[in-house]
């Protein structure tokens, strides 16, 4: 990247706004003769926390999506310490490593400072720094290297579902989404077709909602699939490991990994990739042929009980049948479910929160809730809970009408039952299968630029190549994000954004056992030229909200007639893009919580409200805090009662049966694990130290592990010669990236593991620059049949010692 | 006076590594594998997959220990290794000067170089950060997310940590050498 800034100006810019006053010179010098580049300098924001005058901030983290409250001190206009906010029964008084760390995120040197705008090829990274201005007025009418809104729009008559707007998860995802609703496109993709789709949805259309489980009462839990100890979500990591190890919860851990969790489990189950569904098939097996379910709930609440009992059954699901296909052993399997059984309900098996891995895994999801409905464990102490939420007043947005704008860009199947690459459209859509679909021009009409925020495809999803190829056919690319990311480099218009640590965003409600409110207030002003999105939304919409209307009142009949009806500043009123950020985000989240005394003014200082919170909250001893009396906890909100439009558990669902989707999870042999010999299945999956691609560049949790490591069995590394540390690179149909070895027995001979979000080849990233080995230039891009999201464990992988 | 011990359940443990970064960012300590103050120790499994033994693979939380018989001031020739009213074990670097006895002599490898001061540096229970402005908990208690460490004072019945160690079984660590650690392990 060009930029016609230096390195050191940058640090002086830094130095003048956020060194005063810490002990942080050193540290910073030292970048500014050439930065992290050089082997044993360090670069970072060295923050001892002082004893002098300081204060504290109320602000929400946002490390990763937990959104654990955190009391960020201030000290002479430097953050020197994030420390947990225990007034928030969520994250009850913790703040994980990464939100530690928050502090070097807002610090990087490497931070997008100022709007830029592309003066090299797409994706070399050559930018030249412009005002705010500049950089709308280049999203309207272009350059000379790219085209701007304006000519696209008029090219295209006015659909505006030529752009595509897409975003990853935050508090400010909202602000973003309101500019998508009023700019009228119908192409809105984001991260949940490569996240949690399949998982909420399972549970949705199973129980009518994604439940949480309340693994603080839990006696008995099975973690399969879910790894707490190292993805770590709030409040269930910290409600089971205090839990465990014969402590109030026995913790069973399915995984084919042993990872953190499984160290701290009673037993875990090696399983094979792909195969929990077979595991929860015989379980049911044994629950329902040993007559170890609840009948009463099941004869309140559930719909198509005899048939899924006859197909579970008569298919045969023994725990015999299971052993061969899972790895585990049949007497574990009849073990753990009379186990499960004897525990109920205070019995979870745990729904677990990520990305898919298996083709067949939003059947898989369907099995465990009804395996957990079974036992009678739905809206119930100890069991999956549905909770209570405290409302929010909802403010005006603009969701206009265009005539010329077309609907999603999907293509029916010729069958009529779906569409060509999966059964239901979400509303987040299939990233892969709309990427790949673009690509291979089947798009039912042209598609040629795209609004990024807060999100990088280039990273995220499988088959990096096409991606990359997919960025550089988009005609004008806007990205707002906060470092200068993979797909950053692909941008024509780079709109900085500051971290979470300089706005205040978009008032948040938090159901559950325990309800409440939550706000991120700023706790510093934006560094450098850096703006929250609520601002960018604005200046971007002032200036291309006139100009657009002009054209739609070209092509727009609708338009038209109601121009000649209402007069034209009326009818604009209805198509002015700028009505949704009228206000300040403290406006609107002052109006959000309108309706609940005193609680705008508790969120401004102390970040958490709930009612009766004054009366309620205490600290019990050091490490415990009440936030309700045990007898206020929301532990069952509706006596048991699912969530469905029915009422009732959905074993039977004929609306998928129609879309070609089994109505109830079966087996089917195709989801059988196997690895042609020579090769290995590639696994990936999380870490407690890395969110992702978005930390990758965070110095302090590079300092914690500083590159990851591929995992390989101990035994087959030695035969193949791969010692600890040696360098292999990893190959697959679709691409190959290089890492170090890892020989361990914590995994399979025929499998091999590595985190993701390493890797980047942003040049920009001084610590994540080709740092480790980037899984999606590896996973081939398989998508799962009902949702269209990605599968990410089924691609099998060569390994080779360089 | 306080007397400050810290006790740990480590069984809570699972080695996330925020009590690592909280002490880093606290306390303004250098980057670099081997300049921490406290970590999480874990040693590598065994057993052969996927038959492995669970318990090998425990995690422990260490650091120095604020022994009564710290084997480090011992030994210190300048007398720069003390012990605080408060029973926590420091070091003066005004008069450390480096001959690295005290890090031989400590059976728990708890102390480091730090580069910018060129001597020895080590855990002080955040006296000079958190303690000096009169907050009552460390950066790695504060922040621990399943809540292993209790820290506070062994000399007041009516602390919590007194209480603990009055109610559950602990261990310290190589307690056969005889430097009486003020960290206690609970069983």
């Amino acid at each position: 990247m060009e930029v016609e800034i230096s390195r050191r100006k940058f640090l002086q810019g830094t130095v003048a706004m956020s060194v005063v006053g810490a002990t942080a010179a050193t540290s910073l010098l030292s970048n500014e003769h050439g930065g992290g580049a050089k082997p044993g300098v360090v670069s970072f924001h060295n923050t001892k926390t002082g004893t002098g005058k300081s204060h504290d901030v109320a602000t929400l983290c946002e490390m990763c999506v937990n959104k654990c409250a955190a009391l960020a001190r201030v000290e002479n206009g430097v953050v020197t310490k994030l420390n947990p906010n225990p007034l928030f029964p969520k994250s009850k008084n913790m703040l994980c490593a990464r939100g530690n760390a928050g502090i070097q995120a807002l610090y990087d040197p490497d931070r997008l400072k100022y709007p830029m705008i592309r003066i090299g090829e797409k994706g070399e990274g050559k930018f030249k720094r412009v005002t705010w201005d500049e950089a709308y007025e280049a999203i309207l009418n272009g350059t000379d290297k790219f085209p701007g809104l304006s000519k696209i729009m008029d090219e295209e008559q006015d659909n505006r579902s030529t752009m595509l707007f897409c975003a990853g998860e935050g508090m400010a995802e909202h602000t973003f989404k309101q500019f998508y609703q009023a700019f009228g496109s119908a192409n809105w993709l984001n991260h949940a077709s490569i996240c949690l789709q399949t998982v909420t949805s399972g549970y949705g259309v199973t129980l009518g909602s994604y439940p949480q489980a309340d693994l603080d009462n839990a006696e008995y839990v099975i973690m399969a699939g879910a790894n707490r100890a190292e993805a770590i979500v709030t409040p269930d990591t910290m409600d089971i490991f205090k839990r465990t190890k014969r402590r109030g919860a026995k913790l069973i851990c399915v995984d084919p990994r042993f990872t953190n969790t499984a160290a701290k489990s009673d037993k875990w189950l090696a399983i094979k990739p792909g195969t929990d569904l077979a595991f929860v098939l015989a379980l049911t097996y044994v629950t329902l042929n040993e007559n170890l379910q609840d009948n009463d709930y099941i004869k309140k609440y559930f719909n198509g009980y005899e048939e899924y009992k006859k197909s579970v059954l008569d298919n045969k699901y023994t725990p015999e049948w299971a052993e061969p296909i899972t790895g585990i052993k049949a007497e574990d399997i009849y073990t753990i479910a009379r186990e499960f059984a004897a525990a109920a309900p205070k019995a979870v098996y745990y729904p677990g929160r990520r990305s898919t891995f298996a083709k067949n895994d939003f059947q898989l999801r369907r099995a465990m809730a009804i395996f957990q409905a079974l036992h009678g464990g739905i809206d119930t102490e100890g069991g999956l809970i549905f909770g209570s939420k405290l409302a929010l007043q909802p403010h005006e947005g603009l969701q206009p009408l265009y005539e010329k704008a077309q609907a999603r860009a999907v293509v029916k199947s010729t069958d009529g039952k779906g569409y060509d690459d999966c059964a239901v459209i979400s509303g987040g859509g299939s990233w892969i299968a709309w990427r790949n679909r673009f690509l291979e021009g089947k798009m039912p009409y042209k598609v040629r630029g795209m609004f990024c925020y807060k999100h990088n495809p280039m990273m995220n999803m499988p088959n990096s190549a096409k991606t990359a190829e997919m960025l550089k056919k988009m005609e004008l690319v806007v990205t707002i994000d906060t470092m200068p990311s993979d797909t950053v480099m692909y941008a024509d218009v780079v709109l900085p954004e500051c971290t979470y640590l300089e706005r205040t965003d978009p008032v948040k409600t938090f159901g559950g056992v325990e309800p409440s409110i939550a706000v991120r207030n700023k706790v510093i002003d934006p560094m450098f030229e850096t703006k929250p999105v609520m601002e960018i939304m604005k200046g971007l919409t002032t200036k291309i909200s006139k100009p657009l209307f002009e054209i739609s009142k070209k092509y727009d009949e609708e338009i038209q007639d109601a121009i000649e009806e209402d007069g034209e500043e009326e009818t604009y009123a209805e198509f002015d893009l700028t009505l949704p950020f009228r206000h300040t985000q403290e406006e609107l989240n002052h109006h959000a919580v309108a309706k609940y005394e005193g609680a705008a003014e508790q969120l401004h200082h102390h970040g958490i409200f709930y009612p009766k919170q004054d009366e309620y909250y205490k600290q019990l001893a050091i490490n415990k805090f009440q936030y309700y009396p045990e007898k206020k906890k929301y532990y069952s909100t509706r006596g048991g009662k699912p969530k469905t439009p029915s009422g009732k558990v959905e074993c039977n669902l004929a609306s998928f049966a129609s879309k070609g989707i089994d109505p109830m999870p079966v087996w089917r042999d195709e989801y059988a694990f196997s690895v042609p010999s020579g090769k290995f299945r590639l696994l990936t999956g999380r870490h407690a130290q890395f969110t992702q691609s978005g930390t990758s560049n965070n110095a302090m949790l590079r300092d914690l592990m500083p590159e990851n490591f591929i995992w390989i069995n101990k035994r087959v590394a030695d035969k193949k010669g791969i010692k600890f540390a040696d360098t292999v690179e990893v190959s697959s149909s679709v691409g190959k990236t290089q890492l170090k070895a890892y020989p361990t027995e914590k995994i399979a001979p025929d499998q091999v593991f590595f985190i993701h979000g390493f890797g980047e080849e942003s040049e920009e990233l001084t610590w994540a620059y080709k740092n480790g080995g980037n899984d999606n230039k590896v996973i081939e891009d398989n998508i799962e049949p009902v949702y269209g999201a990605a599968a990410m464990h089924e691609t099998n992988v060569e390994i080779r010692k360089v | 006076m306080a007397r400050y011990g810290m006790a740990l359940d480590y069984k809570s443990c699972i080695n996330c590594k925020a009590c690592e970064v909280a002490c880093k960012e606290e306390n303004g300590i250098l980057m670099g594998a081997d300049k921490h103050r406290i970590w999480v120790g874990n040693g590598e499994i065994e057993g052969q997959y996927p038959l492995l033994d669970i318990t090998s693979n425990a995690f422990y939380p260490s650091q120095c220990q604020h022994c009564d018989e710290a084997p480090c001031e011992e030994v210190c020739p300048t007398h720069a290794t003390y012990y605080t009213e408060d029973g926590i074990v420091r070091v003066d670097p005004e008069k450390c000067i480096l001959c690295s006895y005290c890090m031989n002599a400590c059976p728990y490898d708890a102390r480091y170089v730090d580069d910018r001061t060129v001597t020895v540096d080590k855990c002080t229970f955040c006296a000079d950060t958190r303690l000096a402005r009169g907050e009552t908990t460390t950066a790695c208690q504060n922040t621990c997310p399943t809540k292993v460490r209790i820290f506070g004072d062994l000399d007041d019945p009516n602390s919590e940590i007194s209480e603990v160690l009055r109610t559950r079984e602990h261990f310290s660590l190589k307690a056969n050498l005889g430097t009486k650690p003020k960290l206690f392990y609970l069983t």
